[in-house]
């Protein structure tokens, strides 16, 4: 017997009904997600973001449901999730990465989504209005700079800058840094000494800190500083047995001997520069502009406040490079591509963006966005006359796509602080550091195939 | 023969056999035992699926990865039989953290026994203000792990730290609390801090020990000493291996060197001072900070297997001087 029209469903058919509509649903929504929209206005669908809490506030989460129609449910960005997420086959739409050495690490395993296509079709993120900074996303399957865009960075610093505080400097009589010419790096060691106060056996003033965004980041930096390159071309292997290498070695762990600030022996409580500067309790803190969003926004530091030129090497090049980058980047698994796309171009090219670009939290990444940098008062203009000028050495210091960051940091971890600590000498240090992140990279290349 | 009747054990004669006889086309009854199989399992039913699904499934798929370089993400992991355990014999970083952990527990599981029964023998005295000096000591059990971390962290940092505060005022100079050699130190304090925990059990155990044998103790002219030694303690024994087998295993386990790591990375686990780089922050470095999912999942079944063993030595050794007060009927 045939059904016919008004005749009630049987189970049967209801199922094969079913089945048919889901299948049709499906296609229909993987040609969606084939599409790739230029802006599109989100039509009620959820995105998944993982991000930081600082990311992306409460409130911002609302704005952006009434901005662009797209409903956001925040995870917290934690690697160990993603992973499993992603193993899962059900990964965020957009994830918080450090374009510095996340891009090159998600991109030669071949799970990010390449925008190259979402940025060509987009009037909000136009590639010509695009930072510099923003190459950092790009990776051609062996170097970092170049090929495809993964992700974009929300806001930048030259991370290798410093802010050093006025009044610590008069306290301890130590003449000011020039404010367009670098100081060399063992004069600045030699300021953060003099600027250090103890008190029985307590650091009641780091005279400055000097870490970085990630260590292996800034080792890189101050390699490229000496004049020398951390990895070896193809990025398979460190070396910090060659003269500049040694001699950015050399120096960071000199900085930890000197205890003049926060290192993995002398462990700031805080865990970041902010609150101890704040507090006028460190000198000099090589955070980069972005700090100036925490400074600006204290009416008492903001005018004893100022921003000072990466240090050099004698001898080295000056290079002024971004450590971090920090952005968000799309899973090529992604469910909800266009609309996370849209919440994309949204939190980097409109409201967010230009809140985050007035507000001092790091250069804005497009470059229409910089007149919104602030320069009401006397003291941020300054800064930004020192940070104009410094945008002239900005460089990208490729890293490797073999290790995370946090790997060979853990590794530097495990064996930096006996060097600290006197115990072992440079040389033998950077001996171990070769033998231990080889091992890891060797790993990984094997990995990516 | 009515239901109650049926014999509940398995044994039937055939003429029970023919009493339960169903007619044609009637549900057949089902005896005692096999309804009481039925609800146990149907009772037990959560916690089995449960047990199977959150830790046969997980151990058998880490037992898999143990065998592999699977490192999460990669698309090019292989199968390398037995590679990670031999190179996890031959890490020094295993043997030296192995090490550490078992001088820790050597150490922790016994001080922390002593100090909670110590509070348990003090409160449970019939003192004023009893309970309320219970509900205090047992107070700092109840703060979570992550918070008593960051409290100790705090406390302890040698440039803003409350403990230097304290030690500076007195004319002494500061010490650096969480490097070696004091971070040992503070971790152990960080252990005892939570005794509470050892006190409550400890304390029902007290409870239970009978009055009467006490008494007749005191009659018979034994000191307090000596009515603790041999009356209060062979009958707490049980308690205490419950106490010392749990206590070793999260001894083991310990994640609070972590919560006390000098930064807030995953990678800052490495930065610990050596004497509270603990197997398990080895297993976190190594799984987390490396991505080494493989050589870690080998590592924690190394340390599974371990935590047999020494369990059951436990066991072994006790088995003589552990006296269980059980009616030798209800044992049957």
């Amino acid at each position: 017997m045939h059904p016919h029209a008004g005749a009630s469903l049987s189970r049967r058919r209801f199922l094969t009904l079913s089945a048919a509509g889901a299948a049709v649903g499906t296609a229909a929504l993987s040609g969606c997600a084939m599409r790739v929209s230029g802006g599109v206005s989100g039509g009620g669908e959820t995105v998944t973001l993982m991000v930081k809490p600082d990311d992306i506030s409460p409130e911002l989460v609302r704005q952006a449901q009434k901005d662009t129609g797209v409903k956001i449910v925040t995870v917290r960005h934690d690697i160990t999730k993603l992973i499993g997420m992603m193993t899962n086959g059900a990964p965020p739409d957009l994830v918080r990465g450090v374009g510095a050495t996340d891009a090159p690490y998600f991109a030669a395993r071949d799970v990010m989504e390449d925008l190259d296509p979402y940025f060509a079709g987009s009037s909000v993120l136009r590639v010509d209005d695009l930072d510099p900074v923003n190459d950092l996303w790009r990776f051609d399957g062996r170097t970092q700079g170049k090929g495809p865009r993964y992700g974009m960075a929300k806001d930048f610093s030259q991370d290798s800058m410093y802010w050093y505080n006025t009044a610590l400097f008069d306290e301890a009589g130590v003449d000011y840094p020039p404010e367009t010419e670098p100081v060399t790096f063992e004069e600045w060691l030699e300021n953060a000494k003099r600027l250090t106060r103890r008190k029985s056996g307590q650091t009641t003033v780091f005279g400055g800190s000097y870490n970085g965004v990630l260590t292996p980041n800034l080792l890189a930096s101050l390699t490229a500083a000496a004049g020398g390159s951390l990895f070896s071309d193809d990025f398979s292997r460190v070396d910090f047995t060659t003269p500049e290498a040694r001699k950015a070695l050399n120096w960071y762990i000199e900085y930890g001997r000197a205890k003049v600030g926060p290192s993995i022996i002398q462990p700031d409580p805080n865990t970041w520069d902010g609150p101890t500067f704040q507090a006028n309790r460190m000198a000099m803190s090589n955070s980069g502009y972005w700090l100036g969003g925490l400074i600006n926004a204290d009416k008492k530091l903001a005018p004893l406040a100022r921003l000072a030129p990466a240090p050099l090497f004698e001898g080295g090049r000056r290079v002024s490079p971004c450590q971090a980058g920090t952005g968000l980047w799309m899973p090529k698994k992604a469910k909800n591509k266009d609309a996370a796309w849209r919440v994309f171009e949204w939190f980097f090219g409109e409201g967010p963006a230009k809140a985050r670009a007035s507000s001092g939290w790091g250069i804005p990444t497009l470059k229409s966005l910089r007149p919104l940098m602030p320069a009401q008062e006397d003291y941020q203009k300054r800064v930004l006359k020192v940070q104009n000028a410094e945008l002239k050495h900005f460089s990208v210091i490729a890293y490797t796509p073999y290790a995370t960051a946090d790997s060979l940091y853990a590794l530097f971890n495990q064996e930096a602080p006996a060097a600290m600590n006197g115990r072992m000498s440079v040389d033998t240090l950077a001996g171990r550091l070769n033998s231990a992140m080889n091992e890891q990279l060797k790993r990984g290349k094997e990995q990516v195939g | 023969m009515t239901v109650d009747q049926i014999p509940v054990t398995g044994r039937t004669d055939p003429a029970a056999r023919a009493d339960r006889a169903t007619p044609a086309g009637r549900r057949p009854r089902i005896s005692m035992t096999a309804r009481r199989h039925r609800a146990f399992y149907l009772f037990t039913a959560p916690w089995i699926i449960g047990f199977l699904l959150l830790t046969i499934v997980p151990m058998a798929y880490a037992l898999w990865l143990s065998f592999t370089t699977y490192d999460g993400i990669s698309p090019h992991w292989r199968y390398v039989g037995l590679g990670n355990y031999t190179e996890l014999f031959s890490d020094p970083q295993t043997w030296n953290s192995l090490g550490r952990t078992g001088l820790f527990a050597v150490t922790s599981v016994p001080l922390s026994i002593v100090a909670g029964l110590g509070l348990a023998v003090l409160v449970n005295r019939p003192v004023k203000a009893r309970g309320l000096f219970r509900t205090l000591l047992y107070l700092p059990a109840v703060v979570p792990p992550v918070g008593v971390g960051l409290t100790f962290k705090a406390l302890f940092d040698q440039n803003s730290g409350a403990a230097n505060g304290v030690i500076t005022l007195f004319g002494f100079d500061a010490l650096g609390w969480l490097a070696d050699p004091y971070a040992r130190y503070v971790l152990l304090m960080s252990v005892l801090w939570a005794a509470g925990n050892v006190m409550i059990i400890s304390l029902a155990g007290l409870q239970d020990v009978p009055r009467e044998l006490h008494e007749a103790a005191r009659i018979d002219g034994a000191s307090a000493w000596r009515t603790f030694r041999s009356i209060t303690v062979p009958l707490l024994s049980p308690v205490l291996l419950f106490q010392t087998v749990t206590g070793v295993i999260a001894s083991v386990q310990t994640i609070m060197p972590l919560l006390l790591s000098p930064d807030g990375t995953t990678a800052g686990v490495t930065a610990l001072p050596q004497s509270n780089y603990l197997y398990m922050m080895h297993v976190f470095s190594q799984y987390f900070a490396l991505g080494r999912y493989g050589y870690a999942s080998a590592l924690l079944w190394v340390l599974f297997v371990l935590i047999l063993i020494v369990t059951g030595l436990i066991f072994k050794f006790t088995s003589g001087v552990v006296f269980y007060n059980v009616d030798p009927e209800a044992k049957k």
